[in-house]
C-alpha cells in the first residue's frame, strides 16, 4: 500500500517534474515550428506548468488522505490523537497494529508535533537524556517499507513524518557502486512542488504580456547598442523566453525531487545554466551578459565548496542518498539514517573525535551502529567539513554573505525572470538545500549558517534602502530576506526558516510581478526618482504591491489580521531569541534581524510611497502611464492573495505543519550545550515562550520603519535630499554596496587579470615557441623520413609485394585450365594427403 | 512385416513430417513453380515471385522451429529412422541458407539474370540445390551425407552452365561437373570403406565403433583397420574439400566461378560452403566420436594438424593466387579458397582441442564450442560479405558488360553507393576492424590461440593465417584502388542501367556486415548457443 | 554362441561385449582376413572361397579403372564412362559389404540410391556436355581450356 502511494507520488511528481522538459524540448524550435509572431510557446509553456501544478496538488491531496493528513491533526494532541484514531489512519493491512497503537498514543506524537504547549511533551526536554545527543534528526525515513519492521522505529514520529524514497531509473552499475536517479518525497517536497508550480504558472501567464514585445520580427533594443551607435535591431525571442522558462522549472522541479545529493547538485547546476541563459536573455546588451557571467562565476566559487562537500560526503559514507533506499534488492541506509539513524541522535565515539555510522538494522530494523570492531565511522572535522562545504554552495546559490554581490546584477535579466528566480526557483534552492540537508549539519556548522544569515540580512537591508532602481531594492530585499531563512535555519528554526521560504516566495513574487508591471507601464523606466503618483492610474498594480509590501514588512494587527510575512518572520525571531538566550553570546543573532525588521519596512514602505505616492516627478513619463492588461494583473490578484493569506494561522496553520510534518526527530526537543559542542539549540517549548516577546518587538519595530517611511516620504517632513548631505560617506559606501564590487574586483578580479595576463604571454612566447620549434623540428625529420622511406620502407615493401606477385604468378600455372590435368590432380591429391598422413604419422 | 511397417510409417507421419516442413515447403515451391509452367500461368505468376514466397515461408518456418528448440517447446530429435538429426544446428543452418537463398534470388531478380522463359528451371535449380544444403546440415547417416552433397551439387553444375551460348560458361559446367563427379566418387568410395569398417552407416554409431576399434589397440600405421579407416576418413574428406575448394581440390573453383553468372558463384561460394562445413563439422565429430581414451588421442590429433596444414595452404595459396588476377569473379573465387581456409583452421581447431586433455584451465568442450561457434560466426558473416561482393559485381556487369578490374576504372564516380558497398565487403573480407569479418576472424584465431596448448602447430597456423590476412589486403585494397582514384574514361559503352532498387539491395547487404563487426553480442550468444547443441 | 578356441572368436567376443553394438557385429578385419567362422553367421563354406576382399578387390580395381579413364580420355562421353566406373566400384564394396558384414540391407541399399542417383547425374553430365558440343562443336575435354591461370 505505501509502495503503492510512494509509486503515485513518484509518478504525479515526475510528471509535474519532465512536463517542462518536454516542454522545452518543444518550444526551443518555436522559431522554426510557428514562426516568431505566434504565442503557441507561451501557451505550451503554461500548459505544462499549470499541469504540473495540477498534478502536485494532486500528489499533495494523496500523500495527505495517505498519512491521514496527521501532520496536520498531530497538533493539538488530545484532539488530533483521537481524530487520527477514528477517522484518519489508512486501512488496517496498511500498517502494523503495534504501530496504530502507538499512533492513537498522543505522547508518542509529542516528539514531531510542533506544539510546544503539549501537557504531554516533557517541558525539560533540554535536560532529558533521551534526546539529549542532539537536536537535529533525520526526517528521511524511507517510505516503501511498509509493514517491514523499519516502520516501528518511527515510533517517535507521526504517520505524516514519513518520506518515501525510491529509485526512478537506474542509470549503470558497476559492482557496489549503483547510479540512479532518485526520488525522496516528504511534505516538504510536496510544498515545494505546489508552491514553484504554483508561482512559475502565475510568472508564466504574466510572461505572456509582459514579453509580448518580443512578438516581432524586428525587436529595437534600446538599451543595446551597435558600434555605430545605433541600437541594436534583431528578431523577437518570445518561443526562446519561454523555453528557457521551461528548463529553469524542470530544473528546479528536479532539484526538489532529488533523492541524492549528487543529483541535488546535477540538477543545481542545470539551474545555474538557466539563470545563466535567462539573465543573459538581452544579450546584445554588455550589462545582461556580464551579469550572466557574474551569477554564473560567482555561484562557480559556492559550488567548489559544494563539491568537496560532496567529496567528503562519497568518501565517509559511500552514498549520496538521502533516505534508505531499496537497491537491486538490498535495503541501503541513506546519509541521514547513517548520521543519526532513526532516533535523530549523533553518536559519537568515546573521545568525541569521530562520529558513528548507523549501517545496521536491528531486530525492530533500526538503523544501529554495527557490533563492535565492524563500525564505521566518520571523523567529526569531516562531517563538519561536509556540511560546511553544502553549505558553501547554498551561499552561493541563495546569494549569501560573501557571494551575495551576483544577485543585484541579475536584475537584468526581464522581470518575469527576476520574479522566477528571487521567489521560488534559483535562490530558493539555496535555503532548500539547507533545510533538506539539516540533518548533516552539526551545531558548528549550524552557527556559521547564522552568521552568514545574520550579517546577509543587514548588509542587504542597508544597501536597500538606498538604491533607486525600484528592481534593485527588491533585489537586495530578497538577499536580506534570504539572510533571515538562513538565520532561521542556523539557529535551529528549520520550521521558521522554511516557512519563511514559501510566504516569501509568494509575496517576493507577488512584488517582482507588481514591479514588473509598473516598469511596462513606465515603458521600461525602472528609476524609482522618476515615478510617483502612479496609485490612480494603476490601481490593481498599487494595491497588490501594497499587500506584497505589507507582507514582507511583517505588519500587522495582532490577533485581528496579519499577512504571511508576520507570521514567518516572527517564529524566526522568536527562534532566534530563544537562541539567543540558550547561548547569551551570540546575542546579536537576535538583535540584528529586529532591527532589520525595522529597516525593511522601511525601504519597502519607501519604494512603495516613492512608486505610488506623492505628485508624479516626471509629469511626461506620468502621462503615458497605463495599468497592465488582465493577462498581467491576474497573476497578480491570485499572488497577493496568496500573499496575504497562505500563512494564516501561523505556527498552528497549515501550512507551518504540512512543512513541520518532515522536521528532523529530535528538533523539537532542542539541544543542550552540553552535547551541541557548547552551543545549545532551544526546543520548541523555548521558542513558544519567547514567541509573544519577539513577535512585540518585531511588530513594534516594523511599524516604526513603516512610519518613518510615511513621514519622510508621504508628509515630506523630512527631506530625503538633506538627509542624503548629512550622511553623506555613509550614502556612498551603501550606493557602493558597501564596496563589495570594489573590493572583490581589487583582491580577485584585476590580479586574476594580471595572472591571466602573464599566462597569456606565457603561452604566447614558451608554449607557442616549443610549438613552433617542435613543429619545424618535424618537418625537418620528416623529410629525412621521407627519404628513408622511399628509399629504404618502400623498397622493402615493394619487393615484399613483388615477391609475394611472383610467387602468386607462380602458383597460377598450377591452374592450368586443362580438365583432364584436374582429374589426375584429384587423384593425386587424394593420394598425396594419404602418404603424407602415413609419412607423418607418429611411430610410423 | 504390417507392425514394422506401421511403425514405420508412425515414425514418419508422426514424429518426422512436422520437423521436415521447411525442406517440404522448399518441395512444395519446387512443384508449384512447375505446375505454373504447365498450365501456363506464368505469365502472371513469375517463377521469381512462387520462389521468393515459398523460401520466405520456409525461412519464417525455419525461424519459428529456431525460436522453439531455443525455448525448449520443440525437441531435437533423429528422424526418418535416423537418417536426419534436426537439432539447433540443423535449423540454424535452414535459416542461414534460405535467408541465403532469399537474398541471391532478390540479386537475381534485380539484376535479371534468367530471362522469363528460363525462370522456372533456373529457381528450380537453386531451391533444388538449396534443399540438398539443407540436407546436408541434417546428415546423420552415411548414406545422407552422399546424396545430399550431389543434391548440392548436380543442380549446381548446371546453374553453372546456364548461360546458354557462352563458351566460357559451358567449359566452366563441364569442368565442375567432371571434377564433381570425380570427387563424389572418390567420397562414395570414402563411405563404402567406413560403413564396411563398422558395420554401420550411421554417423552416431560410427563414431561410437571406430572409438572402439582405435582403441582396442589398432592405433599404429601398420595396422589394417587403420589403414582402411584412414583411407575411408580421407575419401570422404576429399568429396567435402571439393565442395569446400580446399587445396588441393579446389581447381574447379576458380574455373567454374568465372564461367558462371556473378550471382550463381555468390550462391555457390556461400551457401555450399555453409552446407558443406556443417557436413564436415557432423562428420568430424562423429568420426572423433564421444569415446576417447588416452591412447588413441595421438591418432586424432594427427588428423586435426593434417586440417590445420591443409587449412594453411589452402589460405596461402588463395591469397596468393590472388594477386595476378584481371578477372574480378575469379579474383573472388581465389578469394573464396582462401576463406575456406580461414573456416577450416576453425574445424582444425575443434579437433585438435577435442584432443586435449582437460586441466583446470582449459575445458575442452567449452573449447570445441567456440571454435564452433567461430566457425558459425564466421559463416553468417561471410554470407554478407562475400554475396555484397559478388551482387556489386553483378550490378556492375550489368552497367558494364564487364568483369574485368581494369574496365572498374574511377567507376566510384559514378556508381558512388556500389563502390562504397564494395569497399565495406572487401575490408570485411581482409578483416578490418569494425567490420563483421575482424571478429569473425578474431573468433576464429583466439579458437587456434587456445588450440596452440594443446599442440604448437596450431600456433604456427595461427600466425600464417595472420599474415594470410595481411597478404589479403594487397589485392582487395587494389580492386578498391582502381575503383576509387582510377580515372573516368571517356568513353564508356552505354548499356542498360542498374535496375533502381540494386543500390539499395547492396546496401542492405553491406549494413549487416558492419552491424555484426558493432553489436556483436547477439549472433555471437546465438551461434554459442547453437555450437553448445553439438556437445551435449 | 559356443566360443572357439581361436584368435578371432576371442577378439570378436570381446568386441561384441565392449561396445554394446547389434549382436553378432565384428570388425571388417575379421571378415577381411577370412578367419571368421562362417558356420556362426549361418554362411555356406563355399564362401570362404570368395571371401569379401575378393569383392573389394574387384571394387578397388574398378575404381582406379575409372579414375584412369576420367584422366586419359579425351572424349567426354569416355570421361563420363569413367565416373560411372568409380561409382560402380563403390557401389560393388557397399553391396559386399553388406553381404558380409553387419551393415546387411544398408549396403545393398545404400548402392541402390547411388546407381539412381548415377543416372540422374549422367543425364545432368550429358547435357552439360551437349552444351559443350554447341560451344565448341566438340566433345574433346581438351578444347576448353580458355578458363585457366
Amino acid at each position: 500500500m505505501h509502495t503503492d502511494i510512494g509509486t503515485t507520488l513518484a509518478t504525479l511528481l515526475a510528471i509535474a517534474w519532465l512536463l517542462p522538459l518536454a516542454g522545452f524540448a518543444v518550444e526551443i524550435f518555436g522559431g522554426y515550428l510557428w514562426g516568431r509572431l505566434s504565442k503557441t510557446a507561451a501557451y505550451i509553456a503554461v500548459g505544462c506548468i499549470a499541469t504540473g501544478f495540477v498534478c502536485s496538488v494532486a500528489a499533495l491531496l494523496i500523500w495527505g488522505n495517505a498519512t491521514g493528513w496527521s501532520a496536520l491533526s498531530s497538533q493539538e494532541h488530545h484532539a488530533a490523537a483521537a481524530h487520527s484514531d477514528g477517522v484518519t489512519l489508512p486501512p488496517a493491512d496498511d500498517r502494523r497494529p503495534d504501530v496504530a497503537a502507538r499512533g492513537q498514543n498522543p505522547a508518542e506524537h509529542a516528539g514531531s508535533a510542533a506544539a510546544a504547549d503539549s501537557p504531554a511533551h516533557p517541558g525539560s526536554a533540554d535536560q532529558d537524556d533521551e534526546h539529549a545527543a542532539t537536536a537535529e534528526d533525520t526526517a528521511a525515513h524511507a517510505a516503501n517499507h511498509d509493514g517491514s519492521p523499519a516502520h516501528v522505529a518511527g515510533e517517535h514520529r507521526a504517520t505524516g513524518t514519513r518520506a518515501y524514497s525510491g529509485v526512478f531509473y537506474t542509470l549503470a552499475m558497476f559492482g557496489d557502486l549503483v547510479v540512479t536517479i532518485d526520488y525522496y518525497i516528504d511534505s516538504l517536497t510536496l510544498v515545494m512542488f505546489v508552491m514553484v508550480t504554483f508561482i512559475a504558472t502565475c510568472i508564466h501567464i504574466f510572461a505572456i504580456g509582459y514579453m509580448s514585445d518580443e512578438l516581432t520580427l524586428d525587436y529595437v533594443d534600446h538599451h543595446a547598442h551597435t558600434a555605430d551607435g545605433k541600437h541594436v535591431h534583431r528578431p523577437g525571442r518570445f518561443y526562446r523566453f519561454f523555453a528557457y522558462m521551461s528548463l529553469f522549472c524542470f530544473s528546479m522541479l528536479g532539484l526538489v525531487l532529488a533523492g541524492n545529493i549528487f543529483q541535488v547538485f546535477v540538477f543545481w547546476e542545470l539551474v545555474g545554466l538557466c539563470s545563466y541563459l535567462l539573465i543573459g536573455f538581452y544579450v546584445e546588451r554588455k550589462s545582461a551578459t556580464d551579469a550572466a557571467n557574474k551569477a554564473f562565476i560567482v555561484n562557480r566559487v559556492g559550488d567548489f565548496g559544494f563539491i568537496v562537500g560532496l567529496m567528503v560526503i562519497w568518501t565517509a559514507l559511500g552514498t549520496f542518498r538521502f533516505g534508505e533506499t531499496e537497491v537491486c534488492g538490498r535495503r541501503d541506509p541513506g546519509i541521514f539514517q547513517m548520521v543519526r539513524g532513526d532516533d535523530g541522535r549523533l553518536l559519537k565515539t568515546e573521545d568525541g573525535t569521530a562520529v558513528l555510522l548507523r549501517t545496521e538494522r536491528d531486530a525492530h530494523g533500526r538503523w544501529q551502529v554495527a557490533a563492535a570492531g565492524q563500525q564505521r565511522t566518520i571523523p567529526y572535522v569531516l562531517l563538519v567539513l561536509a556540511g560546511f562545504g553544502v553549505f558553501c554552495g547554498c551561499v552561493g546559490k541563495s546569494a549569501q554573505f560573501p557571494l551575495q554581490t551576483w544577485l543585484p546584477d541579475a536584475m537584468e535579466g526581464p522581470t518575469p525572470v527576476s520574479a522566477l528566480v528571487h521567489s521560488a526557483t534559483m535562490v530558493a534552492a539555496g535555503v532548500y538545500l539547507a533545510g533538506r540537508f539539516f540533518p548533516v549539519f552539526t551545531t558548528d556548522v549550524l552557527l556559521i549558517i547564522a552568521y552568514v544569515g545574520c550579517i546577509t540580512l543587514f548588509l542587504a537591508a542597508t544597501i536597500a534602502v538606498v538604491a533607486t532602481d525600484i528592481k534593485r531594492v527588491l533585489a537586495y530585499s530578497t538577499i536580506s530576506q534570504l539572510g533571515y531563512m538562513m538565520l532561521g535555519i542556523g539557529v535551529g528554526g528549520w520550521g521558521a526558516g522554511l516557512f519563511h521560504l514559501v510566504t516569501h516566495a509568494f509575496f517576493k513574487s507577488l512584488l517582482f510581478l507588481c514591479s514588473g508591471s509598473v516598469i511596462v507601464g513606465c515603458h521600461h523606466e525602472q528609476d524609482m526618482s522618476r515615478m510617483g503618483g502612479l496609485l490612480k492610474k494603476m490601481p490593481i498594480t498599487a494595491l497588490t504591491m501594497l499587500v506584497g509590501v505589507i507582507a514582507i514588512s511583517g505588519l500587522a494587527i495582532p490577533g485581528l489580521i496579519a499577512f504571511s510575512g508576520y507570521y514567518s518572520k516572527d517564529a524566526i525571531l522568536a527562534t532566534a531569541l530563544a537562541y539567543a538566550d540558550h547561548n547569551p553570546l551570540h546575542f546579536p543573532l537576535f538583535v540584528v534581524p529586529l532591527l532589520t525588521a525595522g529597516i525593511t519596512a522601511f525601504y519597502m514602505f519607501r519604494l512603495w510611497f516613492y512608486t505610488f505616492c506623492g505628485e508624479p516627478r516626471d509629469p511626461e513619463l506620468h502621462a503615458h502611464v497605463h495599468e497592465s492588461p488582465a493577462v498581467m494583473t491576474g497573476p497578480l490578484i491570485a499572488l497577493a492573495v496568496l500573499a496575504a493569506f497562505c500563512a494564516v494561522g501561523g505556527e498552528n496553520g497549515v501550512l507551518y505543519r504540512l512543512i513541520w510534518g518532515s522536521a528532523p526527530e529530535g528538533l523539537a526537543a532542542g539541544v543542550p550545550a552540553a552535547v551541541g559542542n557548547g552551543l545549545a539549540l532551544p526546543s520548541t517549548h523555548a521558542v513558544h515562550e519567547v514567541h509573544s516577546r519577539a513577535g512585540a518587538l518585531g511588530l513594534l519595530l516594523a511599524v516604526a520603519g513603516t512610519l518613518l517611511a510615511y513621514v519622510i516620504y508621504v508628509r515630506r517632513l523630512l527631506d530625503p535630499a538633506d538627509i542624503v548631505r548629512q550622511f553623506k560617506r555613509l550614502h556612498a559606501f551603501l550606493v557602493e554596496k558597501w564596496q563589495f564590487d570594489n573590493v572583490y574586483d581589487a583582491v580577485f578580479v584585476r590580479p586574476v587579470h594580471v595572472v591571466a595576463g602573464w599566462c597569456a604571454a606565457f603561452d604566447r612566447v614558451v608554449l607557442d615557441g616549443i610549438i613552433h620549434a617542435s613543429a619545424r623540428a618535424a618537418v625537418t625529420v620528416s623529410r629525412w623520413d621521407r627519404l628513408f622511406d622511399e628509399g629504404f620502407v618502400d623498397g622493402l615493401v615493394n619487393l615484399l609485394a613483388d615477391v609475394v606477385y611472383r610467387f602468386g604468378a607462380l602458383l597460377r600455372v598450377v591452374q592450368t585450365g586443362r580438365l583432364r590435368q584436374y582429374v589426375v590432380f584429384l587423384a593425386l591429391g587424394a593420394l598425396a594427403l594419404f602418404v603424407l598422413l602415413a609419412a607423418f604419422f607418429p611411430g610410423a | 512385416m504390417p507392425t514394422l511397417l506401421n511403425e514405420l510409417l508412425a515414425d514418419t507421419i508422426q514424429r518426422s513430417l512436422h520437423l521436415f516442413v521447411p525442406e517440404l515447403i522448399v518441395c512444395a515451391t519446387i512443384v508449384v513453380m512447375l505446375l505454373v509452367r504447365v498450365f501456363g500461368l506464368h505469365r502472371w505468376l513469375p517463377a521469381r515471385w512462387v520462389t521468393v514466397f515459398g523460401a520466405m515461408v520456409a525461412m519464417a518456418w525455419a525461424l519459428y522451429q529456431f525460436v522453439g528448440l531455443r525455448q525448449e517447446t520443440l525437441q531435437p530429435a533423429v528422424v526418418f529412422t535416423g537418417m536426419l538429426i534436426v537439432d539447433q544446428f540443423t535449423v540454424f543452418f535452414r535459416v542461414f541458407l534460405l535467408l541465403a537463398l532469399v537474398l541471391v534470388t532478390a540479386l537475381s531478380v534485380l539484376t535479371e539474370v534468367p530471362d522469363d522463359d528460363d525462370g522456372a528451371d533456373f529457381y528450380t535449380l537453386l531451391l533444388g540445390s538449396t534443399l540438398g544444403m539443407m540436407l546436408m546440415a541434417a546428415s546423420n547417416h552415411l548414406l545422407m551425407l552422399f546424396l545430399s552433397v550431389e543434391m548440392t551439387s548436380v543442380p549446381s553444375y548446371v546453374m553453372v552452365g546456364f548461360l546458354k551460348g557462352r563458351r566460357r560458361s559451358s567449359e566452366a559446367a563441364l569442368k565442375y561437373v567432371v571434377y564433381g563427379a570425380g570427387a563424389a566418387g572418390i567420397m562414395l568410395y570414402g563411405v563404402s570403406l567406413l560403413a564396411g569398417l563398422t558395420g554401420t552407416a550411421n554417423l552416431h554409431e560410427l563414431a561410437v565403433r571406430i572409438g572402439t576399434l582405435l582403441s582396442a589397440g589398432h592405433v599404429s600405421l601398420g595396422d589394417p583397420i587403420l589403414q582402411t579407416a584412414l583411407l575411408g576418413v580421407l575419401f570422404v574428406f576429399v568429396g567435402l574439400a571439393f565442395k569446400l575448394s580446399v587445396v588441393p581440390f579446389h581447381f574447379w573453383c576458380p574455373d567454374a566461378f568465372e564461367g558462371a553468372a556473378a550471382e550463381v558463384a555468390g550462391f555457390l561460394s556461400v551457401a555450399s560452403k555453409a552446407g558443406a562445413f556443417a557436413l564436415l563439422t557432423r562428420f568430424v565429430l562423429a568420426i572423433l566420436g564421444d569415446y576417447q581414451p588416452v591412447e588413441v588421442r595421438h591418432v586424432y590429433l594427427v588428423v586435426g594438424i593434417g586440417v590445420g596444414v591443409i587449412a594453411a595452404v589452402t589460405a596461402t595459396f588463395g591469397n596468393l593466387a590472388a594477386y595476378a588476377q584481371t578477372n574480378m569473379k575469379r579474383l573472388l573465387a581465389y578469394s573464396t579458397i582462401a576463406h575456406a581456409g580461414y573456416m577450416l583452421m576453425a574445424v582444425a581447431a575443434l579437433i585438435v582441442v577435442l584432443t586435449g586433455t582437460a586441466a583446470p584451465t582449459f575445458d575442452v568442450f567449452a573449447e570445441a564450442q567456440r571454435a564452433v561457434q567461430g566457425l558459425l560466426y564466421y559463416l553468417s558473416v561471410y554470407l554478407f560479405m562475400n554475396l555484397g561482393a559478388f551482387a556489386v559485381v553483378a550490378m556492375i556487369r550489368n552497367r558494364l558488360l564487364s568483369e574485368d578490374i581494369d574496365s572498374y576504372q574511377g567507376l566510384a564516380r559514378e556508381m558512388p553507393v556500389l563502390c562504397v558497398v564494395m569497399a565495406v565487403c572487401l575490408f570485411s573480407l581482409v578483416g578490418v576492424p569494425p567490420l563483421g569479418g575482424f571478429v569473425g576472424k578474431f573468433m576464429i584465431f583466439a579458437s587456434l590461440f587456445q588450440a596452440g596448448f594443446v599442440h604448437w602447430s596450431m600456433w604456427a597456423v595461427l600466425v600464417i593465417g595472420g599474415l594470410n590476412t595481411l597478404f589479403s589486403l594487397f589485392y582487395y585494397v587494389r580492386v578498391l584502388k582502381v575503383m576509387f582514384l582510377g580515372e573516368l574514361p571517356e568513353q564508356r559503352p552505354a548499356a542498360a542501367m542498374a535496375a533502381s532498387g540494386s543500390s539499395a539491395f547492396a546496401v542492405l547487404l553491406a549494413v549487416p556486415v558492419l552491424l555484426l563487426g558493432v553489436f556483436v553480442h547477439r549472433l555471437s550468444a546465438a551461434a554459442n548457443e547453437v555450437a553448445g547443441t553439438l556437445f551435449r | 554362441m559356443q566360443p572357439r578356441d581361436s584368435p578371432g572368436n576371442r577378439f570378436a567376443e570381446e568386441w561384441s561385449v565392449e561396445i554394446k553394438g547389434p549382436v553378432g557385429w565384428r570388425p571388417a578385419c575379421v571378415y577381411a582376413t577370412g578367419v571368421a567362422d562362417f558356420e556362426e553367421t549361418g554362411m555356406e563354406t563355399t564362401a570362404s572361397v570368395i571371401g569379401v576382399q575378393h569383392y573389394l578387390l574387384v571394387g578397388a580395381v574398378l575404381f582406379v579403372c575409372g579414375l584412369i579413364c576420367m584422366a586419359g580420355k579425351r572424349n567426354a562421353i569416355g570421361v563420363l564412362i569413367g565416373v560411372e566406373l568409380v561409382l560402380n566400384g563403390a557401389n560393388l564394396n557397399l553391396v559386399a559389404f553388406g553381404q558380409f558384414t553387419p551393415l546387411g540391407l544398408d549396403g545393398q541399399l545404400m548402392s541402390l540410391f547411388v546407381i539412381v542417383l548415377a543416372a540422374a547425374e549422367a543425364a545432368v553430365a550429358l547435357a552439360i556436355a551437349l552444351n559443350f558440343y554447341n560451344a565448341f562443336v566438340s566433345i574433346d575435354v581438351d578444347r576448353g581450356h580458355t578458363l585457366k591461370g
